[in-house]
């Protein structure tokens, strides 16, 4: 359709005036085609009437040879502007006077007989017998332009395009104000809906303006825009609800936390002063009394030693853990390379190994310089530590870029662990490693993830057992921001 | 007396055609015939110019059912039957009488003679442009009871 995307008001009104339109042009040429056939038959009756008139005169002058009266009977259809041509013929067919003047006699047709009208070449054409006493005395010949016909015909179209014209005006504001019963509704419906969608407010109406298929559909999508704002509120107090719940949860959570922290951390502190005690009695027991002891007694103090010891190490690891918890993170440009390296010399000072430790160049990274630095002391030493067992052990770090983070993996060929139970690697106290396998707190794991956790980053592992591991944490890679 | 051609010159065919044509634009009284079916009478007066012509012109001819009959008179006192009478070449005397005696009468008097119409008669032959041209009196006529038709009378000179 032409008008598939005219508004519907233009669509209503063009609808409108092509039916009337239609209607009037039909009309209209129904009245011009019978017109101009009564017509014609009225120039035929009028034609013949004349003749009749003209031929009736013409008698006594074709009966008396008398010329002269009969070109003056023809001469009286000067009267007549129509009758362009005359003839009249005498009982032989002989033409015995004619009409105008000036007529070109070889235009008149022969003579007939009989009486005939007929249409030809936009002409009408006549033939009257002449008769006097129902003797014929010859014929008359009559030959009449088709003026009157298109003058008519002009009258008539000049009347049909007036009354066209007049209807579809009236038409076209009758169909003005009457549309706007179909066209109104519609448009303010669609307006409705436009102002739903493009303002989100589920709580217009669309106007209704009566009981037709509009009004209801008015209703239909009233009820639509009903539910949809009812369950829009439904969605909303559910939401409001649940995200006060979150921060309830959150809140008791970070409240429940800090106890926690508050509570290990005072119970670590506190647990170092009779461990200074025992340590510290223990020292007085071994100098000053170490020669009265037997060796018994000397091999017992020393395991009493190691435990304090042992312990004292437990509860710097848990107080160090703890710690975390209550400090902010200090962020700073750290230089990975440099940072590995003086950790790699620290453990090599304090713990010698046999392990070859390749450290890979590794990206910098934005971060807490003391916390990174305690993340690679504990994944590099757990290697080194973990990796002692074997003919040669090899540590290897490296990083790179993954996916908008910047990965670090430190690696080794050591003990390794089942994957199974990857997930323990990185809980408090979790160990998969008897002490006497390893020494460990098992503080180490959790610390490192606490931190990367801190930092927005993850930690993850892989390993398999006695073919080695490998340790990741991922930071978020902040050259980009 | 001279016989009278078969032939009639052209002049006086026409004339005959002429007398055969005024019954088609003349009405009689219904009193001028006995009957319906009687015959309507043209008589020739004098000497016969037609020959067998206008016999022959009207011959088998009917005006409103009376049949056409040409009659030839040499005394005016026959003629009063008839209905159109032509009188040919008269003496003045002569056509005097005849009209007077006919003036009572229905008859249709028709002639050539040049002074026909002032002597009193109805229907003039003049010759004009070598046309046979029509001289008519109709108060004459009517008040021999005779309808001459307007037609008739426009062609009247």
């Amino acid at each position: 359709m032409i008008l598939k995307n005219t508004p519907i008001r233009q669509k209503l009104m063009a609808v409108i005036l092509l039916i009337s339109g239609a209607v009037l042009l039909l009309t209209c040429a129904a009245f011009i085609a019978y017109e101009y056939f009564t017509f014609r038959k009225h120039m035929i009756s009028q034609l013949s009437t004349l003749g009749e008139i003209i031929a009736d005169n013409s008698t006594a002058a074709l009966a008396f040879d008398s010329q002269d009266d009969a070109n003056q009977i023809l001469a009286a259809l000067d009267a007549e502007p129509h009758v362009v041509a005359a003839g009249l013929y005498d009982e032989e067919g002989n033409l015995f006077a004619h009409y105008p003047d000036r007529l070109a006699l070889n235009s008149l047709p022969s003579a007939s007989a009989k009486k005939e009208f007929f249409f030809e070449n936009g002409y009408l054409h006549g033939f009257l017998p002449v008769m006097q006493s129902n003797k014929q005395l010859g014929s008359l010949y009559l030959r009449s332009n088709m003026d009157a016909v298109y003058a008519r015909f002009m009258l008539y179209g000049q009347i049909a395009v007036l009354v066209v014209a007049v209807c579809i005006l009236l038409a076209y504001f009758l169909s003005r104000i009457l549309q706007k019963g179909i066209s109104d509704p519609i448009l303010s419906l669609a307006e409705t809906a436009q102002a739903v969608s493009s303002k989100q407010d589920y709580s217009l109406r669309a106007p209704k303006f009566g009981e037709d298929e509009i009004g209801f559909l008015a209703d239909d999508f009233n009820q639509m825009l009903e539910r949809i704002q009812s369950q829009n509120q439904e969605i909303v107090s559910f939401n409001q609800k649940l995200e006060q719940k979150v921060e309830e949860r959150t809140m008791q959570l970070a409240e429940a936390n800090k106890e926690l922290e508050s509570f290990s951390y005072s119970v670590s502190h506190d647990l170092r002063a009779p461990l200074r005690a025992v340590n510290g009695y223990a020292k007085i027991l071994e100098e000053d009394f170490g020669t009265v002891l037997d060796d018994e007694g000397r091999r017992l103090l020393t395991v009493v030693q190691d435990n304090a010891k042992r312990m004292g190490l437990l509860i710097d690891d848990l107080l160090s853990f703890s710690r975390l918890g209550r400090k902010d993170i200090m962020k700073s440009y750290v230089d990975m390379n440099g940072l590995v390296k003086s950790v790699k010399d620290d453990i090599e000072k304090t713990t010698p190994h046999r392990a070859k430790v390749i450290i890979h160049p590794l990206n910098p990274l934005v971060a807490d310089r003391s916390l990174i630095n305690q993340v690679m002391v504990n994944l590099l030493s757990n290697a080194i530590k973990y990796s002692a067992g074997v003919e040669s052990p090899v540590v290897e770090v490296k990083s790179y870029k993954e996916d908008g983070e910047v990965v670090y993996e430190v690696k080794d060929n050591g003990a390794g662990f089942n994957n199974l139970y990857v997930d323990k690697l990185f809980g408090v106290f979790q160990r998969l490693h008897s002490n006497e396998e390893f020494e460990g707190t098992g503080v180490g794991l959790a610390l490192v993830k606490r931190i990367i956790t801190k930092h927005g980053g993850r930690v993850w592992a892989n390993g398999e057992i006695n073919k080695g591991a490998t340790f990741y944490f991922s930071l978020p890679d902040n050259k980009s921001t | 007396m001279v016989q009278p051609r078969a032939v009639p010159s052209k002049e006086y065919q026409i004339k005959a055609v002429f007398l055969y044509n005024f019954t088609q634009f003349v009405e009689w009284p219904a009193n001028s015939f006995n009957e319906a079916e009687s015959p309507l009478i043209i008589g020739v007066f004098g000497k016969n110019p037609f020959g067998t012509y206008l016999s022959e012109t009207v011959h088998g001819e009917k005006i409103s059912g009376h049949p056409l009959v040409v009659k030839y008179y040499s005394k005016v006192e026959d003629a009063e039957g008839c209905h159109i009478l032509f009188v040919n070449q008269p003496k003045t005397t002569d056509l005097k009488k005849v009209l007077s005696q006919l003036k009572s009468r229905s008859v249709l008097t028709v002639s050539d003679a040049s002074t026909f119409i002032q002597d009193g008669g109805m229907i003039q032959f003049l010759t004009k442009s070598n046309k046979i041209r029509l001289l008519i009196n109709s108060e004459m006529a009517k008040a021999s009871g005779l309808t001459i038709s307007s037609k008739l009378l426009r062609l009247s000179e």
